[in-house]
C-alpha cells in the first residue's frame, strides 16, 4: 500500500487533532484559499474533470450534480453534507470525521462557494455523538481562524456550517428524507422530481454530498481535477476509495486504495488477511447490506461502481461484508430483512407491506417452519417491491432477498426440508 | 395545445396536468388511492403507476406531468402486474370486514379489489392490528382498515390549516392518529370521512344507519351560510341520512363544514311543528289550515304589524312576498332578518380562512338585491308580527306581540306565537338562492314535505282567497 498514493488514511491515527495539525501536515485550507480566487464555473469544471463518483452509494458524478444548481435563484441555496452513514457495513465517514474533520469542513466550504450557498449543514447520524462533538469543535476553530463565518479570508464570501444530528433512522440517509428531517419534518423521502438541486432544503436549490465525496474536494482544487482523476485506475472513476471490510475476516477495518485498482478477492485476502479460522468464503456483500450478495466464485471482480454493476450487484458505499462458510446465510438474510422492515418509513405501499411480509416469511424459514412454495413467494414479493417504490429503500430490501434466494437456494431448501437450521 | 397518447388515444392537455387528469379526458381511468385533486401529490400508494415510453421504470401517473408527444400505456402487462401487486399488499393486512363496514359500496379499496385484485391470498402470517382511540364527536376511526394514503393528514395541514392528523411510528407499524390522541378540533372534520378512500374514518352521525347503495342523491346547495356550498342530500324513503360536498371549484372546492353538513337534522326534528296550530288556553293546538288562516288574519287585523322575512327563504319566495304584502298587509313595515348582528350584506364577511361566512343564512345577498331592508331593531309601538322563515334564520325577540309564524319552527321557538302555518325546509322545496359572490344557485327538493307542511306559495294563495282550501 505504501507504493500508492493515499489521501486520508495516513492521518487516521489520532483523534481530535487541532487545526494546527491540519494546517501543517495536510496543507490545510490552501484549497479553500485557491478556490476563493477561482470562478464558480472553474471549480465545478475541475470537479467534473476529477471524475468523483458520489461516495454515498449511488455513484453519481459529483461535478455533474453541482452543475445542476441554477445560477439564479430567488431562494437561498444550500450545501448539505450527508453524514448519516446508516448503511450496515459502512463506517468510513465516521473515521473521516473523527480524524480529519477540517478536511470535510474545507470541502464543504469549497463546494458551498462553487454553488453559491452561504449556509451548509452536516446531517450526522444520531449515534455518532463523539464525531458530532469533534465536528463542532473543529467548526469553532475554523470560525476563530477566519475559515468560516463572514467574509472568509477577505474574499467577501460568507458561510455558516451547522451540525444537525439525526435521530436514528436509516431512511434519513436518503437525500430527500434527510432534507425533510433537516427541516424538522417526518423523515420521509419526497417525490422526485423536483430534485434537490432545483428544490431541496427549505425549497432552495440544494446539493447533498457524502462526507468522503466532499473530503476529496480540497485535493482536487489543490492538485487539479486531472491529477485526481488519474489517481483512479478506471476511466470514469477518479480518486481513491475508502473500503470498509467487516465480517469474518482476520483484519477488518478501513483500507484506502485507488479507485478501480483492486478486486474483491485481493481486498479480502491481501488486506483483510483472509477468512477467520482459515475457513472457506461463503459470500460477500460488496457495498453495504443493501447490495445483492456475491458468491465465492464472483469475487474476482474489480471493486468499483461499473464492474460490480455489470455482474448484477452494487458497489454502494464500498462496505464489504464478508461471510464465512460456517455462517448460516438464511439467518443473515433474516437479519438483513428485519433491518429493512424496521427501517421502512411506511410511506409507500410495496415497501411498507412487502418488507414486513418478506421478513416474516424468512424468519419462518429460518426457524424451520417454511414451505417449499415460500421461496417463489419471496422472489415474487421482492419483484413486486423492486423498482416500484418511491425511494431506493424498496430496492435495497428487495435486492438481498432476490440474490440470496437465487444464489443460495439450496441453503433455504435445506432449512425447509429438515425443519431446522442445518448449521445449528 | 400539446398532445400525448394514452392507451393509443391522442389527447390534448394544458401544460402542468398530470397523467391521471389527462387520461380522464379520454375516458381512461387510472386507479389511485392517495391522489386527490385538492391536495398535494405524494405518490405513495403506487397504484397509479403506468408505463411511459422511454422511461425504464413504471411512473406514478399522479406525479408525472404530461409532456408533448408522451406515449403512455396504462394497461400494459407491467402496469397491470403492479396494480395487482399493490392490491395484494394493501389487502394482506386489511380486515376484509366489508359486511359490517359503512364504506362498503363506496370504497375505493373494495371497488379496485374486484377490478384489479386476486380472489386468492398468499398471506399466511398474522394480520397487523391496532387499538383505536376516540377522535371526538364527528369521526370514528378504524385503523385496521387504513391503507396509509395520508389524505387525511394532508387535508388537515393543507386545507383546514390544522396539523391534528399525524402519522406516528413508522414502516409497517405506521399509525394515523391525532397528536397525543386528542379529539379532532377542526369544525370541518366531516371532510376526513369524505376523503378517506376506505372505511378507516367514518362519520359517527351516519354510522350503521344505512347501506350506501340504498341512498339517492339530490344535488343541492347548503343553506348554512352565505357561501352556499354545493352538496348532495343523500336520502332514502323520505328520510335524509347525510349530506356530502359536491365539487365546485369556484365556491367550495371539494369541502363542506360540519355545521352545514349536519344542518339537515332539523328537517326530521321531532319538535318541528308540522301541522297548522293555533294558540288556545295558552297552548298551541293542532288544527287545520282553514281555522288557522282565519286565526292568522284575525291576529293581524287592525294591528300595527311588522313583517319579518328570514333570509333563509328563496328568491322565488321573496318575489312572491313582494307582490303579496302590499296587497294584503299594506300598512305593515317589512324587514329581513337572519343572523344577529348581520343587518346588510356589508356586514357579511369570511368567518374563517376556509369556507364559512358570517351570515348564517343562505340568501342574505338575494334579499338585499331585491331591495328588502334588514332589521336592526323593531319599530316602537308594534303590537303584532308576521314571521316567515325557512327554519334557519335566528328569530328576533318578539315577546308581547301577537305573532303569526309561517314556515319552519320548533315548539320551543313558537312558544309566544298565536298561530303557526307550517312551511317547508330547504330539503323539501325548489328555489334559487344568491351567495356572497352574487352567484345564483339552485336548491332542489330531496324529500316530500313532512306532515301537513305546505309551500309558502300555497299558504299565501289560501290567504289571498280568504279560504283554508280543503286542508
Amino acid at each position: 500500500m505504501s507504493d500508492t498514493e493515499t489521501l486520508f488514511i495516513q492521518h487516521f491515527n489520532e483523534e481530535a487533532r487541532p487545526l494546527s495539525y491540519y494546517l501543517k501536515n495536510m496543507a490545510g485550507y490552501t484549497g479553500l484559499k485557491k478556490a476563493l480566487g477561482m470562478s464558480q464555473e472553474d471549480i465545478i469544471n475541475e470537479v467534473k474533470k476529477a471524475n468523483v463518483r458520489g461516495r454515498g452509494g449511488a455513484g453519481f458524478p459529483a461535478g455533474v450534480k453541482w452543475g445542476f444548481i441554477p445560477k439564479q435563484s430567488a431562494k437561498p441555496k444550500y450545501m448539505v453534507c450527508n453524514a448519516d452513514e446508516s448503511e450496515p457495513g459502512t463506517f468510513k465517514d465516521r473515521d473521516l470525521m473523527r480524524y480529519t474533520p477540517h478536511l470535510l469542513l474545507e470541502g464543504i466550504a469549497i463546494g458551498s462557494y462553487a454553488i453559491g450557498a452561504n449556509a451548509a449543514y452536516i446531517y450526522i447520524r444520531g449515534e455518532y455523538v463523539r464525531e458530532a462533538k469533534l465536528l463542532e469543535a473543529a467548526i469553532n476553530e475554523a470560525y476563530q481562524a477566519g475559515y468560516l463565518g463572514k467574509n472568509i479570508l477577505g474574499s467577501g464570501f460568507s458561510l455558516d456550517i451547522t451540525v444537525h444530528r439525526g435521530a436514528g433512522a436509516y431512511i434519513c440517509g436518503e437525500e430527500t428524507a434527510l432534507l425533510n428531517s433537516l427541516e424538522g419534518k417526518r423523515g420521509e423521502p419526497r417525490v422526485k422530481p423536483p430534485f434537490p438541486a432545483i428544490a431541496g432544503a427549505f425549497g432552495g436549490p440544494t446539493i447533498v454530498n457524502n462526507v468522503e465525496t466532499l473530503a476529496g474536494v480540497p485535493f482536487i482544487i489543490n492538485n487539479g481535477g486531472d491529477w485526481y482523476a488519474k489517481l483512479g485506475k478506471l476511466e470514469k472513476s477518479g480518486g481513491t476509495r475508502l473500503f470498509g471490510i467487516s465480517g469474518h475476516v482476520k483484519r477488518p477495518g478501513i483500507y484506502e486504495l485507488p479507485s478501480g485498482s483492486i478486486t474483491i478477492r485481493e481486498l479480502i485476502y491481501d488486506y483483510g488477511h483472509g477468512i477467520l479460522g482459515d475457513k472457506k468464503l461463503k459470500a460477500v456483500i460488496p457495498g453495504g447490506s443493501s447490495a445483492p450478495v456475491l458468491t465465492a466464485d464472483e469475487i474476482d471482480v474489480i471493486a468499483d461502481v461499473d464492474p460490480i454493476m455489470k455482474i448484477g450487484s452494487m458497489f454502494g458505499s464500498a462496505g464489504m461484508i464478508v461471510v464465512s462458510e460456517d455462517y448460516c446465510v438464511v439467518k443473515l438474510l433474516a437479519r438483513i430483512s428485519k433491518f429493512y422492515a424496521h427501517e421502512s418509513c411506511g410511506q409507500c405501499t410495496p415497501c411498507r407491506e412487502g418488507c414486513r411480509w418478506m421478513e416474516e416469511v424468512i424468519e419462518r424459514i429460518e426457524h424451520g417452519h417454511g414451505h417449499e412454495q415460500d421461496l417463489n413467494l419471496l422472489l415474487s414479493i421482492a419483484d413486486n417491491i423492486n423498482a416500484k417504490t418511491l425511494c431506493a429503500l424498496g430496492d435495497a430490501a428487495a435486492g438481498p432477498v432476490m440474490s440470496f434466494v437465487k444464489k443460495f437456494r439450496a441453503d433455504f431448501e435445506a432449512h425447509i426440508r429438515s425443519g431446522k437450521c442445518p448449521n445449528a | 395545445m400539446p398532445k400525448c397518447v394514452i392507451d393509443g388515444r391522442e389527447v390534448e392537455f394544458s401544460p402542468g396536468e398530470n397523467l391521471i387528469e389527462v387520461a380522464k379526458k379520454v375516458g381512461v381511468e387510472i386507479p389511485y388511492f392517495c391522489y386527490h385533486p385538492g391536495l398535494s401529490v405524494v405518490a405513495q400508494c403506487r397504484m397509479c403507476a403506468v408505463e411511459v415510453e422511454k422511461m425504464p421504470k413504471l411512473q406514478t401517473a399522479c406525479s408525472t406531468v404530461a409532456t408533448d408527444g408522451m406515449v403512455v400505456k396504462t394497461r400494459s402487462e407491467r402496469a397491470l402486474a403492479n396494480q395487482k401487486s399493490v392490491m395484494e399488499f394493501l389487502l394482506i393486512n386489511h380486515p376484509l370486514d366489508c359486511p359490517i363496514c359503512d364504506q362498503a359500496g363506496e370504497c375505493d379499496l373494495q371497488d379496485y379489489s374486484y377490478e384489479y385484485g386476486s380472489p386468492y391470498s398468499r398471506y399466511t402470517e398474522e394480520r397487523r392490528t391496532f387499538l383505536d382511540l376516540d377522535m371526538g364527536p364527528v369521526i370514528v376511526k378504524n385503523m385496521n382498515r387504513c391503507i396509509h394514503c395520508t389524505r387525511c393528514i394532508r387535508l388537515g395541514a393543507e386545507v383546514l390549516g390544522i396539523r391534528e392528523m399525524v402519522a406516528t411510528q413508522r414502516g409497517n407499524k405506521t399509525e394515523i392518529a391525532t397528536i397525543d390522541g386528542r379529539p379532532l378540533e377542526t369544525d370541518y372534520a366531516g371532510n376526513y370521512a369524505d376523503i378517506c378512500p376506505v372505511g378507516s374514518l367514518l362519520l359517527k352521525d351516519f354510522r350503521f344507519k344505512k347501506r350506501v347503495w340504498f341512498l339517492k342523491k339530490t344535488a343541492t346547495v347548503c343553506e348554512g351560510c352565505a357561501r352556499g356550498c354545493n352538496m348532495d342530500i343523500q336520502h332514502d324513503a323520505n328520510v335524509i341520512y347525510r349530506c356530502t360536498p359536491r365539487e365546485n371549484l369556484e365556491v367550495n372546492q371539494y369541502w363542506l363544514c360540519d355545521e352545514g353538513r349536519f344542518n339537515f337534522h332539523y328537517v326530521h326534528d321531532a319538535d318541528r311543528i308540522m301541522e297548522p296550530a293555533v294558540r288556545a288556553d295558552g297552548e298551541l293546538k293542532m288544527t287545520e289550515f282553514g281555522a288557522s288562516l282565519d286565526a292568522a288574519r284575525a291576529a293581524l287585523k287592525g294591528k300595527k304589524a311588522a313583517v319579518l322575512l328570514g333570509t333563509d327563504l328563496t328568491q322565488e319566495e321573496a318575489k312572491l312576498l313582494q307582490e303579496f304584502l302590499p296587497k294584503y298587509l299594506p300598512n305593515a313595515s317589512v324587514f329581513h332578518f337572519g343572523t344577529p348582528g348581520i343587518v346588510s350584506e356589508a356586514d357579511d364577511a369570511p368567518a374563517d380562512k376556509i369556507l364559512k361566512r358570517k351570515s348564517k343564512t343562505s340568501n342574505l345577498h338575494g334579499f338585499e338585491k331585491l331591495g328588502f331592508k334588514g332589521l336592526k331593531t323593531l319599530p316602537t309601538g308594534l303590537d303584532a308580527a308576521l314571521v316567515i322563515r325557512g327554519g334557519r334564520a335566528t328569530l328576533p325577540e318578539l315577546k308581547g306581540l301577537s305573532t303569526v309564524g309561517i314556515g319552519v319552527f320548533t315548539r320551543e321557538e313558537a312558544a309566544t306565537f298565536s298561530v303557526v302555518l307550517p312551511g317547508l325546509t330547504f330539503a323539501e322545496k325548489d328555489g334559487t338562492i344568491v351567495n356572497f359572490q352574487g352567484r345564483e344557485q339552485h336548491i332542489r327538493r330531496a324529500i316530500f314535505p313532512a306532515g301537513n307542511c305546505k309551500a309558502l306559495s300555497e299558504i299565501l294563495a289560501m290567504w289571498a282567497h280568504g279560504t283554508g282550501g280543503n286542508a
